[in-house]
């Protein structure tokens, strides 16, 4: 049997009198694929910013590759966030000044050293070998999503956290991400998907559905 | 990488950057100008002092005697002892007679004196008319401003000196505005001088100009008083404490300006970082998520803070450097040099002002990623 890559145990997390997430429970296995479901507000992105280590939950443990993230310090995060999980966010966020390589080497310098070589290997992994120097004001909303892809994986994190990557995109550049997607699942990644799209939650292994905070289903997609 | 995202932030921000290095390089400029001028023209200035007038008076000891005077084999011997620090040297004999023109006739000090040193011991005088240049001219004299004005002469007209039952008759070279009591004084050749007074090879005081520091001036005195064991020899201890005075003040108004200058840009450099703060809040929030440190993340901006106080720093030496050469000549008529040591003082200074400045680029080690990335 899979051993879980990710443990949910009982997660809750309140801004002031707000009750972002109450009490959710449950586990990915490694090399999962899980689309995170539910309507705005549900604490979709509450709960992948916990499991990124960029938020802390007020109670409850957020368990990955067996590390419990709420308990982390700043600098354990700090590594944590470099080494254990990539990030793909639906606005890219990637930094405006810098080239599509510069983008991926810098994830490499916060991780160790940055090697022009491999990123440069990464961004022609994902279709953008022509765009190696070009800042993200010069490339499309794909282009930049992919180079975001690019720059999650190439620390080799064990998970890939993904809030609504395809939220901005043209259904052209929204295959192309997905088809991203889909390989990196073949080749083992564990991804986390954020999703408001039925046919996106169902290209996943499990969908998990929250309302208020609250996990309503895990259900399970047949392949 | 490093190098390569310092380069990127820098490029990125130019704008505001560029500001930035203006405000540190106008106080660089001003600073390196002031701090230049302090150990350059202090030191011109503390020469200039020295040619104004003579910083050293050798004359008989006080005695009953009111003509006490000095026998001029000791200028003889000054000469002989060579000192570097001795600049001129002269003897005067002063006389209290009269001045007599067609129609005037006023009582003036007749000073006489070797006339070619007179240029050299009293460089800052105005001359309306020309100096004497041969030590022993019987025939000309220069005269103070005010000593013609009672007499009504002009140059080339002559005047004729009366002491006790004897005369000369001079023609008047120059007219001198010292500014002080030279303004009454007739100045004659020290030989016709010693004729009218009707005594042999003497004078009634040796002045010295002496250059160099208070100390060396001590040490002047010293060897100066071994050499004339039967004279007094005195500094003038009035001009040396009142020019020590000056340089004072004009050292404490350069530090003061200096700090001042060095508060401003420090404030102007605050300016366009806090601004800068603002524009990379998300940035900062989006390397915190992506695994970056706040240490690593913080040196980037406080190496961008320092490129800054290089750049202006630089800049700033360059300009400062002209602006020393035009206050020096403008304000205190020295030639002013340019001190290389003065580079790392103000690249030094700038740097620190600059990190000072960037104080609000630590805010954003508080920033929480979660919070940029929810776009608040």
């Amino acid at each position: 049997m899979m051993a879980a890559l990710v443990q949910v145990e009982d997660v809750s997390k309140s801004y002031g009198g707000l009750r972002a997430l109450d009490s959710v429970t449950f586990e990915v296995l490694s090399g999962e694929w899980i689309a995170i479901m539910g309507p705005s507000g549900s604490g979709k992105t509450t709960l992948i910013n916990i499991l990124g280590g960029l938020d802390r939950p007020t109670s409850g443990r957020a368990i990955v590759d067996g590390v419990n993230v709420g308990t982390l310090g700043e600098r354990q995060l700090t590594r944590y966030r470099a080494e254990k999980v990539g990030f793909v966010f639906q606005h890219f966020y990637l930094v405006p000044y810098l080239s599509a390589l510069e983008n991926v080497m810098l994830a490499q310098y916060f991780h160790s050293i940055a090697d022009e070589v491999e990123a440069a290997e990464s961004l022609v992994r994902v279709g953008l070998g022509d765009r190696l120097h070009h800042l993200p004001s010069q490339l499309s909303g794909g282009e930049q999503q992919r180079v975001a892809l690019a720059r999650a994986l190439i620390n080799h994190p064990k998970l890939i956290l993904a809030d609504e990557p395809t939220g901005n995109l043209d259904e052209a550049n929204e295959q192309i991400v997905l088809e991203l997607l889909r390989e990196l699942h073949r080749s083992g990644h564990t991804i986390l998907l954020v999703t408001h799209s039925p046919e996106i939650g169902r290209m996943a292994d499990r969908r998990i559905e929250l309302a208020h905070g609250r996990l309503m289903h895990i259900v399970a997609n047949l392949t | 990488m490093f190098w390569r995202i310092l380069w990127r932030l820098l490029y990125a921000s130019r704008a505001r950057l560029a500001l930035a290095v203006l405000a540190v390089a106008s106080g660089a400029a001003v600073c390196a100008a002031l701090l230049n001028l302090d150990l350059d023209a202090t030191d011109k200035l503390t020469r200039e002092f020295r040619v104004l007038g003579a910083n050293v008076v050798i004359s008989a000891p006080p005695s009953g005697d009111a003509a006490a005077t000095v026998n001029l084999d000791a200028i003889r011997q000054i000469e002989e002892l060579r000192l570097p620090e001795i600049v001129a040297a002269a003897p005067y004999l002063y006389l209290s007679g009269d001045a007599e023109t067609e129609g005037n006739r006023a009582a003036v000090i007749v000073a006489g004196t070797w006339l070619d040193e007179v240029s050299r011991m009293n460089s800052w005088w105005k001359v309306d008319g020309n100096w004497v240049s041969a030590r022993e001219n019987r025939s000309e004299c220069m005269i103070g401003e005010q000593a013609a004005s009672r007499l009504g002469l002009i140059p080339g007209q002559s005047v004729k000196v009366h002491y006790a039952a004897r005369e000369a008759t001079l023609r008047v070279a120059g007219i001198v505005t010292a500014g002080s009591s030279e303004d009454s004084q007739i100045f004659i050749a020290l030989p016709l001088a010693q004729e009218l007074a009707g005594m042999g090879e003497r004078a009634s005081l040796i002045e010295v100009i002496a250059r160099g520091s208070a100390s060396e001036i001590e040490d002047v005195i010293g060897r100066l008083s071994i050499a004339l064991p039967g004279l007094e020899v005195r500094p003038l201890r009035q001009l040396a404490q009142a020019e020590g005075r000056l340089l004072e003040r004009i050292r404490g108004l350069l530090f003061g300006t200096v700090l001042l200058i060095l508060a401003l840009s420090s404030l102007a450099v605050l300016a366009a970082m806090a601004g800068l703060a603002l524009e990379r809040r998300r940035d900062v929030g989006l390397m915190k998520a992506l695994g970056g440190s706040v240490r690593t993340i913080m040196r980037f901006f406080l190496a961008e803070a320092t490129a800054i106080g290089f750049a202006g720093g630089i800049f700033g030496f360059i300009v400062g450097m002209a602006l020393s050469e035009w206050i020096g000549e403008r304000v205190f008529s020295v030639s002013i040099t340019p001190r290389l040591i003065v580079l790392p003082a103000t690249l030094a200074l700038m740097v620190l002002v600059s990190l000072a400045g960037a104080l609000p680029l630590r805010l954003l080690g508080r920033v929480r990623p979660s919070d940029i990335l929810r776009g608040e």
